[in-house]
């Protein structure tokens, strides 16, 4: 499929409320893979359920709607079974922190080159408003009865404790600096996270365009998230900045990269290396597993494959 | 001489039974013998009562095991106690004199409820308690020759020959036992080496192992001077597999192409994840071909994974028990939606909740063809030994992927634990069937409707796009809530239903065994096999009562009109059902898809296996119409 022109729209009605920030993000998204030439056969973008999980139904690439909360181990399945795909994951703050939060954390430990893309608006957009994991204790938005008894999880500060080895926040209405941080993002080798500032104009009254546009600024003079030496105390620096820098919020709220290491080993290489090279070169998805309508092994491999199992009778 | 025995082999957990049983079923097999064996142990790493239930046949391999058996060997008190009741008259004891003064009340590791039956049968019979009076009680009226081996002074002799420190000499107190039925049974060293050398791969242990099984061998013939027990093996065999249920579906995968598994650890499934992990990379060609296994972070993740695979072109599973299936099913229900391949091996183990956690049963049977929300259809089969097992493992990638749906393959603890020789698997009748696959093209369609019910399937990757969501779908994959949408692409999910039914073999589904007009029908599936057909020949030989036995093995699609005919023909004649369940499920799937009721059962749910001389005495009271339902409660 060629690249050099490719419409990333899919052409499907988009069922976003009007003035939703979801649109900012699909539209930051068609520009990063344009920008990269991204092929759509090669390109699987996974998404959970929410309003956020429609995402991929709008872009014209692969797209795998999954189950709420569970779009990550999907991709992480499409990625281990051909690792030449990227894998780039939408999911809703409710999907990611609430009911997949296990998975969340889990790819982090892995490192697997995925891209999870956080649509944070701090509410349940689909179900009609309830609070997310990201909305903070006391806040009372427009559909919840009473204000949040429960507090907000700081997902950058989760990402990085995680083992995310990119980890970055955006914001919805700025698609510009949204595209460059996908952009960086994929092209990071390893497991990247983006918040991105959602407002969600039906449920969310009170983390709206307005407040987000007043606090917003994006880190530069002087910000370093990069490793760049990968030496213990380098990265120990760095993540330490990097959690102090989630820590800031009401006031001024920072986008722009957090933390990037490029020195980890991804799932993949590890796997590679357990495979002695073996798995890059003919992962899963390449590998023919019969021949003539028969099982590759013969009983002689067979028996050689699994010799600690045959037992030879003694006359 | 006798041409097969039955025996257990027991001791605390985590002191080197599981390795006895290892080892004996290796030598067993080096020197010819049929051999199966159920490894009994609980929830626990270390010190609570395990041991291993042999059949050692010199005729055949065993299908099932029997309750009464002809020796007893106990590395400490608690076995003794736990099974004097299944010596038969004239069965041999093997057990530590040094423990014979210990009462059964003073072992903290029997359960309270064992305790106080102990207490009762003791007080019944006049006994003291202690291992001293239980063994003189066996051989006084029961007629048992008691072998007492003073066990601290093997390991003494033993550390004097092979020159040990008395500390490195006691950590090989759990080859006593194993050393006392190589004696008693006559098996020839070379056979005890070779599985030696199999199980530790390490000449120095070999070589301590059999001066051990010398000095235990000699203080044993002092004692018992008679000959072996064991016949020569008559079988035959040239080379067998020493293999349990958990390793040959591991194989089966290996075989059938399986290329990604993602588990999370569970009892009894997590072995064969371990297993296929082992031998994860092998040389096919000039390549090499690799199986990414994954442990993930619940089983959730396993299963959505697997699909994740699965989407991505690649042969997937996950193996998992009743705890972990429960959290699969939301996973299973958008593979259903989505028409994806995924197969589910499901160990099933005694429940509800954690139940019995290291036992067996054949409770899911309803769980697994009804599970999750919405219809959709599913391929659901249950092997029922291990041969069935390696099969069943590599037909079920065939048949999801031909009809593009998710797969459960059902087996049990009993199968999953139990060790046994096995006729090498011939390969060449096997295939590889990967349904309709295609590189797309121009306007391809994932869910093309115009193919009818199975569309030609691209992966993700190939040279198409492609849409896949939970939601009813149009024919490309994305949502669609419209009522006539919505009226054919269910139809052509549900329509599957037909196609497999009539396409998929009925031989495969069911088998008949035995005679449609013999007195007595008995059903089951799953590890009963081996019982059933053990009991119909058993019953043969006994020449009153001929007996047949139904075996079903597949239960998605449902071989209706082939069982429907069975049980015409024995219409008024006595049909059994056969379960580890409390329900009989199979009687009730059998009544949904047939119309015909089965009133009568043998059932058991202790998570121990059914044994071939409880069934058989339940059958038969069954028979001459002294209950419709037996439950059976045999087995420690
Ligand atoms: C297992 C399960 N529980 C509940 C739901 C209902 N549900 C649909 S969307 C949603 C929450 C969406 O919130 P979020 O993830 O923040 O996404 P948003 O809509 O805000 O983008 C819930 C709870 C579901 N689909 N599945
Ligand atoms: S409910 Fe909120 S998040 Fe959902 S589409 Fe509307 S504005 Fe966007
Ligand atoms: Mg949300």
């Amino acid at each position: 499929m060629g690249s050099s022109q490719v419409n990333y729209r899919s052409g499907l009605w988009i069922d976003w409320c009007p003035g939703c920030g979801n649109y900012g993000i699909v539209a930051a998204v068609y520009q990063a893979f344009a920008e990269l030439k991204l092929r759509p056969n090669e390109v699987v973008v996974v998404s959970g359920i929410g309003c956020s999980g429609k995402t991929p139904h709008f872009i014209n690439a692969n797209g795998v709607h999954t189950l709420h909360g569970r779009a990550i181990p999907f991709a992480t399945g499409i990625k281990l079974a051909n690792p030449h795909l990227k894998v780039v994951v939408h999911v809703g703050d409710g999907d990611l922190l609430g009911i997949g939060s296990a998975h969340f954390v889990a790819l982090g430990r892995r490192n697997l080159d995925v891209k999870v893309i956080m649509h944070d608006n701090g509410v349940y957009g689909l179900t009609k408003g309830q609070a997310s994991p990201t909305l903070k204790l006391g806040v009372k938005t427009k559909a919840l009865p009473n204000a949040n008894i429960q507090d907000a999880i700081n997902p950058i500060a989760l990402a990085i404790a995680s083992g995310y080895t990119f980890v970055a926040r955006s914001y919805a209405m700025n698609t510009q600096h949204l595209k460059e941080v996908l952009k960086k993002a994929l092209e990071h080798k390893g497991a990247a996270f983006i918040d991105v500032l959602q407002p969600c104009v039906t449920f969310n009254d009170v983390y709206t365009v307005e407040y987000y546009n007043k606090r917003v600024y994006v880190l530069e003079e002087g910000w370093d998230p990069v490793v760049r030496e990968g030496t213990e105390d380098e990265v120990r620096n760095k993540m330490l900045n990097a959690l102090i820098k989630s820590m800031e919020w009401e006031d001024r709220i920072p986008i722009g990269v957090f933390y990037i290491n490029p020195f980890k080993s991804t799932l993949e290489e590890r796997l590679d290396q357990r495979f002695e090279g073996a798995y890059l070169k003919k992962p899963p998805a390449k590998q023919s597993i019969s021949y003539e309508g028969k099982p590759l092994l013969s009983r002689d491999m067979f028996k050689e494959v699994f010799s600690r199992f045959f037992v030879e009778v003694e006359k | 001489m006798l041409e097969e025995i039955s025996f257990i082999v027991g001791g605390p957990q985590g002191s080197g039974i599981e390795t006895s049983a290892v080892v004996l079923t290796y030598a067993f097999a080096r020197a010819g013998y049929g051999v199966l064996v159920d490894r009994e142990y609980f929830s626990n790493i270390k010190g609570r009562h395990s041991y291993a239930l042999f059949r050692v046949s010199s005729k055949r391999v065993p299908k099932a095991l029997k309750y009464l058996t002809n020796m007893l060997v106990a590395l400490d008190a608690e076995t003794v106690f736990t099974h004097y009741k299944s010596l038969k008259d004239g069965g041999i004891l093997v057990y530590d004199v040094g423990i014979s003064l210990k009462k059964f009340d003073a072992i903290p590791s029997i359960e309270d409820e064992l305790r106080s039956r102990l207490a009762k049968e003791f007080k019944d019979l006049g006994l003291d308690g202690t291992v001293e009076s239980l063994a003189n009680y066996l051989r006084s009226r029961k007629n048992v020759f008691v072998v007492g081996l003073d066990y601290s002074k093997v390991i003494e002799e033993f550390s004097k020959e092979a020159s040990l420190k008395p500390h490195q000499a006691s950590m090989y107190l759990s080859s006593i036992p194993t050393a006392a039925v190589t004696t008693l049974t006559g098996l020839r060293e070379s056979a005890l080496s070779f599985a030696y050398m199999r199980r530790f791969n390490d000449p120095k242990v070999v070589e301590e192992n059999i001066k051990l099984s010398k000095v235990v061998a000699n203080r044993v013939r002092r004692v018992y001077d008679f000959p072996p027990l064991l016949k020569n093996s008559e079988i035959g065999f040239n080379e067998v597999l020493v293999v349990s249920g958990n390793d040959v579906v591991a194989m089966g995968k290996v075989v059938g192409g399986l290329r990604y598994q993602a588990y999370y650890p569970i009892t009894p499934a997590a072995d064969e994840s371990f297993t296929l992990e082992t031998y994860s990379r092998f040389k096919v060609g000039d390549e090499y071909a690799t199986v990414v296994v994954l442990q993930t972070e619940d089983e959730i993740a396993a299963i959505t994974s697997a699909i994740g695979a699965a989407l991505a072109g690649v042969r997937a599973a996950t193996a998992t028990s009743g705890p972990g299936f429960s959290l699969m099913v939301e996973g299973l229900g958008w593979a259903g939606m989505n028409e994806v391949p995924v197969v589910i091996t499901y160990y099933q183990r005694g429940g509800p909740s954690t139940g019995l956690p290291t036992r067996g049963s054949q409770t899911d049977l309803l769980f697994t063809l009804f599970a999750s929300h919405g219809e959709f259809p599913r391929i659901v089969i249950a092997s029922g030994d291990h041969e069935e097992a390696f099969k069943d493992s590599i037909e079920i990638m065939n048949l999801t992927e031909k009809y593009q749906v998710p797969g459960i393959h059902l087996l049990d603890k009993f199968l999953a634990n139990s060790l046994m020789t096995l006729t090498p698997p011939e390969l060449s009748e096997l295939r590889v069937d990967r349904g309709v696959v295609t590189e797309g093209g121009d306007n391809y369609l994932r869910f093309d409707m115009s193919k009818g019910p199975v569309s030609p399937r691209a992966f993700l990757g190939s040279n198409v796009i492609m849409y896949y969501t939970g939601d009813e779908h149009n024919e490309v994959g994305h949502i669609s809530e419209d009522p006539i949408n919505r009226i054919n692409m269910y139809t052509k999910r549900m329509v599957k239903l037909e196609l497999m039914s009539k396409e998929i073999p009925e031989d495969f589904l069911v088998r008949l065994y035995g005679d449609l007009d013999a007195d007595v029908l008995l059903i089951g599936w799953g590890y009963v096999k081996g019982v059933a057909l053990e009991v119909m020949d058993e019953l043969s030989r006994g020449g009153d009562i001929s007996c047949a036995y139904l075996h079903l093995r597949g239960f998605s699609p449902f071989p209706s009109r082939f069982v429907a005919e069975v049980l015409k023909a024995f219409e008024g004649k006595n049909v059994v059902a056969l379960e580890h369940s409390y329900l009989a499920q199979l009687s009730k799937v059998i009544a949904m898809n047939t119309g015909f009721m089965i009133r009568k059962e043998i059932v058991k749910f202790t998570g121990r296996p059914m044994l071939v001389d409880e069934v058989l005495q339940a059958l038969i009271k069954i028979v001459e119409g002294v209950s419709n339902r037996e439950v059976l409660s045999l087995g420690e």
